[in-house]
């Protein structure tokens, strides 16, 4: 019996499997069929603009919500009828930190070890170990409504740990968070994934999602547009090259005038930079002509590659309001820094 | 895979869990001392003040009157507050049932209410000369109305809110004109045979039943029909509030 469990364990290449999923309201479908796999170890980024169903997904994997249609397994078990053996294994984290603000911290995962009916000796020793893990241990018997933001989201995620789950969903982990705390749990979660733990992770951070997941999901209107890792979704778009340029002083018709540059797609003007979309081997030299020709200075040259958030803008069309007003051209929807190459002077 | 027997030890652990949290967390809510505590004993005062009764006889109104408003507060308290700030999404992402999630909420409404009843008990017998003359059937009353009325306050608390105040007022328009029909204030042999028929409907009049009869009066329609009747409520109740819940949980 133990053996066959053993070979049957070792057999799940998936942490989480999505067939087909589909969450409507009424006439609204929230979620459309989606269907994706996580594998065993890896971070999983869940990304989407507001609406789109990255939170109803998450809700119907963990359990607070029952899918409409379709179906999905976690570590092999599927979550409509095996939904206990399926929680066992998970971990949640949601967007608001939903901890009991009367009790003290210790109380907090006293309480999440007896939901997991976790024995008392079990209990206490993890968590002594989890709230020395996120300095918290000091202040233990402190109730959680004195804590601060970081601090809550901090406990949040050590509930989340109590039951040493095989798969942490974490929903906007660091939203709203300052940015010690923002560091400390991208650690955090960095170190879990070492240790093995699957992690599956929605944020509307892109560049967080750049940086931490091994792959990325996009949903928009309830539907999978793009999964893959990052470094491929931005080769989707490599026409999305650009270079970025700041003056010292930039000229009041900079903007204009950086257009007229030939090979030139485009000039998008970022805070004191001016983003030009193009190739940048094209057009390096006729920027140093225009620099020298006007008696400029140069503070910064940037060759930038397209940015996960370019993948993002083209497969979601997100397009802020104010960007249009100030591109000098129309026609193309990035909004972010993309990936930097360059020097800075 | 785990047994029948030791899932079901299990869930009863787990019931237990979330019953003591709630009872630690949410018992000196001001709603729960409002709705539990405060209005069953200010509605007692203005009704029975400047009444010739004994205050004596008074007392099983006051235990019944009690047993109803405490038990059926707490889950009105509790569960708006546990959607709002998102702590009962908790549970459902527990490796429980939403049964036992349920039930460990009842029993903290079943123990609130028993632990305020008991205070009338008390200073009747310490002051006013009550005696209580059947024990068993005290418990049977105390235990089976909490039951009841916990789980009839859990089943309201499945009306979509996030503030206690939405459920309470439901609960309260139907709490309230069932003191005027149970023999709260009028008892059922003096009101007429149509009263009689709609108070054997009520599950409070067979609680205030159950209570004089233990405290030594009598009953009007008899222990086993007062008994069963309860006993059909709390079914009921406790059946339909896992129902509402479970189809809340569809439309999440």
């Amino acid at each position: 019996m133990g053996t066959e469990v053993l070979v049957k364990d070792s057999q799940i290449i998936d942490a989480i499997g999505v067939s087909d999923l589909t969450k409507k309201y009424g006439d609204l479908v929230a979620v459309d069929h989606v269907n994706f796999n996580v594998k065993k170890g890896e971070v999983f980024g869940f990304l989407g603009p507001n609406g789109a169903g990255k939170t109803t997904t998450i809700r119907m994997l963990t359990g607070v919500s029952t899918p409409t249609e379709g179906t999905a397994s976690i570590m092999g078990f599927d979550i409509r009828h095996q939904a206990i053996e399926a929680k066992e294994q998970m971990g949640i984290v949601p967007d608001i930190s939903n901890v009991y603000n009367e009790l003290s911290a210790w109380d907090n995962l006293i309480f999440t070890g007896r939901l997991y009916d976790m024995p008392k000796s079990f209990r206490d020793s993890r968590a002594e170990e989890l709230l020395k893990m996120f300095g918290l241990y000091e202040r233990r018997k402190e109730k959680v409504e004195g804590y601060s933001r970081g601090m809550k989201r901090r406990i949040c995620i050590a509930m989340a740990l109590m039951n040493r789950s095989s798969i942490l969903f974490l929903d906007e982990p660091t939203s709203g968070l300052d940015v010690q705390s923002v560091l400390i749990i991208r650690d955090l979660i960095r170190k879990l994934n070492q240790q093995g733990l699957t992690i599956f992770i929605t944020t509307h951070n892109i560049e967080e999602a750049s940086q931490m997941c091994d792959r990325v999901a996009i949903i928009n209107h309830g539907k999978i547009a793009a999964i893959d890792t990052p470094e491929r979704l931005k080769r989707t778009v490599e026409s999305l090259q650009s270079v970025e340029v700041a003056f010292e002083t930039a000229p009041s018709d900079a903007s204009r005038e950086l257009q007229t540059i030939p090979k030139v797609n485009e000039v998008v003007k970022e805070g004191d930079k001016f983003r030009l979309i193009t190739n940048p081997t094209d057009v390096l030299a006729s920027i140093f002509n225009y620099v020298q020709v006007r008696n400029l200075k140069l503070i910064t040259v940037n060759t930038v590659g397209p940015s996960l958030e370019d993948v993002f803008v083209k497969l979601t069309g997100i397009r802020p309001a104010t960007e249009a007003k100030e591109t000098t051209s129309q026609g193309r929807g990035g909004q972010g820094a993309g990936q930097r190459r360059g020097v800075q002077r | 895979m785990m047994g029948h027997s030791s899932h079901l030890r299990r869930e009863a652990r787990v019931a237990w869990a979330i019953a003591l949290k709630d009872m630690r967390t949410y018992y000196t809510r001001p709603p729960s001392i409002m709705f539990g505590i405060l209005f069953p004993f200010s509605l007692f005062l203005s009704f029975s003040i400047g009444r010739n009764a004994p205050i004596a006889t008074q007392i099983p109104v006051l235990v019944a009157q009690t047993l109803f408003f405490s038990s059926s507060s707490i889950g009105p308290v509790v569960i708006p507050s546990e959607r709002a700030n998102q702590t009962f999404d908790r549970f459902l992402t527990s490796p429980v049932s939403l049964s036992s999630i349920l039930i460990g909420k009842t029993l903290a409404g079943v123990i609130f209410g028993i632990g305020i009843s008991i205070i009338p008990i008390v200073v009747g017998m310490a002051l006013f000369g009550s005696q209580v003359v059947n024990i068993g059937v005290l418990v049977i009353c105390m235990s089976l109305s909490s039951l009841g009325f916990s789980a009839m306050g859990i089943m309201f608390a499945s009306i979509p809110g996030q503030t206690p105040g939405q459920v309470m007022m439901p609960l309260n328009f139907v709490r309230i004109p069932l003191l005027f029909i149970s023999g709260v204030y009028i008892p059922v042999s003096e009101l007429p045979f149509w009263g009689q028929v709609v108070s054997l409907l009520s599950p409070l009049t067979h609680t205030i039943e159950l209570a004089r009869f233990a405290l030594g009066g009598e009953t009007f329609f008899g222990l086993i029909p007062n008994i069963a009747i309860l006993m059909a409520y709390t079914a009921v109740f406790l059946f339909m509030g896992i129902r509402f819940h479970t189809m809340n949980q569809k439309k999440e």
